[in-house]
């Protein structure tokens, strides 16, 4: 696969993957944009990947952590355009987008690949260079954190 | 519930909330990711050059030999072609082929002669440096997205250099570039980025003339006037 075609088709998915795990448009952007330009870079070695999105999304969420730290860029803006939740736009709880970024790094990372990405278990092992096994314990912890931040439905059954 | 209703449950709530956003797009085309990466190479590929050149030569004689009072390697419409001579420059202004002005600053010095070289670019420009900020000038009113059309940054880090690419046609009509500094515990002082103005704040550690400095490089957009911006 050529980068243009695999820009292409996976941008989009990438871009709100991320967004909803940063909850920033303008940040998630960024960091994309940052992601691929790597890619691109490195791209004899990404293409032979088992998913290149997944080291795409990976390297976003990574660079993420010393975005601001390593590259000491900040923007003063006021009030002017600030930036807009992720929540904002899906109509989705924000508790459940909350939760999910208050994640443990690795937690999270199960879940964007797992639930996000829908890569399975053996997969998601791979690529993350862990046990099969550690990607269910970590999946258990985040889903039931998870769990208890999704509110219940509006018209759920109740019982007498 | 068991363990599978429950990740089903999760699964399908934060699918709903990915599928909200499909009219949410990566706008950057793919032109731009090219040519942020092939920068980036270049980049890489001078840094390494410029190690060499400090090891075998020696940083402070190479300096003064090839750049005596911290002048421009390269004028104004001249891309940077010899790489020994701009890297050891105060500052570097390279028009790009499409009409991107590439600013390269390493140190502190002769923001004038910055200045008037953007000028002569096309770029009104207000620099200053470590001066006194220009009371002529008076912030221009932004947002985030305005400040990424108009220039992208790049610090390398511990390299003490930042990079600009500024994009002169999608500077406002009336607006102008301010390029100033601020040393010390000042590049940290966000309320004096406030007073300021909206701002781009830049913080590699920049050698301020020959002395090792701490020094932020500021970026904003003021109103374009003649005394401000010479336009």
């Amino acid at each position: 696969m050529e980068f243009a075609e695999f820009y292409e088709s996976t941008r989009d998915d990438c871009l709100r993957i991320v967004l909803l795990n940063v909850g920033d448009r303008h940040l998630a952007h960024d960091l994309v944009a940052e992601a691929y330009t790597r890619a691109w870079m490195s791209w004899r070695k990404v293409r032979e990947l088992e998913v290149p999105r997944a080291w795409v999304v990976r390297t976003a969420l990574n660079t993420h952590v010393s975005w601001w730290r390593r590259r000491r860029h900040e923007v003063v803006l006021g009030n002017h355009d600030a930036a807009m939740p992720a929540e904002q736009a899906t109509g989705v709880s924000g508790d459940l987008l909350a939760a999910l970024r208050r994640l443990p790094a690795r937690q999270r990372e199960v879940v964007t690949l797992r639930l996000l990405l829908d890569l399975d278990t053996e997969t998601t092992a791979r690529v993350l260079g862990i046990a099969p096994g550690t990607v269910g314990a970590h999946l258990h912890k985040a889903v039931a954190t998870l769990r208890a931040a999704i509110p219940p439905h509006d018209g759920q059954e109740i019982s007498k | 519930m068991n363990a599978n209703d429950t990740v089903a449950a999760v699964r399908d709530s934060l699918t709903t909330a990915k599928d909200s956003l499909a009219g949410l797009h990566m706008n950057t085309p793919l032109d731009a990711i090219a040519r942020n990466g092939r920068a980036r190479r270049r980049w890489h590929r001078l840094a390494g050059l410029t190690g060499a050149m400090a090891v075998m030569a020696g940083t402070a004689l190479a300096a003064s030999a090839l750049a005596p009072s911290g002048h421009p390697a390269s004028q104004s419409g001249h891309p940077v072609s010899h790489p020994r001579t701009a890297q050891l420059a105060a500052w570097t202004v390279a028009k790009q082929a499409n009409g991107d002005i590439k600013v390269t600053i390493r140190q502190l010095s002769d923001p004038s002669g910055l200045q008037s070289t953007l000028r002569a670019d096309g770029v009104p420009a207000s620099v200053t440096f470590l001066a006194q900020h220009d009371p002529s000038c008076r912030p221009y009113p932004m947002t985030q997205g305005v400040f990424k059309s108009i220039y992208q940054a790049q610090n390398a880090a511990g390299s003490g250099t930042t990079v600009l690419i500024i994009h002169p046609t999608a500077l406002p009509s009336g607006a102008g570039v301010q390029i100033g500094a601020a040393v010390g515990q000042q590049a940290g002082d966000r309320g004096l980025q406030q007073v300021d103005g909206n701002q781009t704040i830049h913080r590699p550690v920049h050698r301020v003339a020959a002395r090792a400095r701490s020094a932020s490089i500021r970026v904003g957009l003021v109103y374009a006037s003649q005394q401000c911006t010479g336009s």
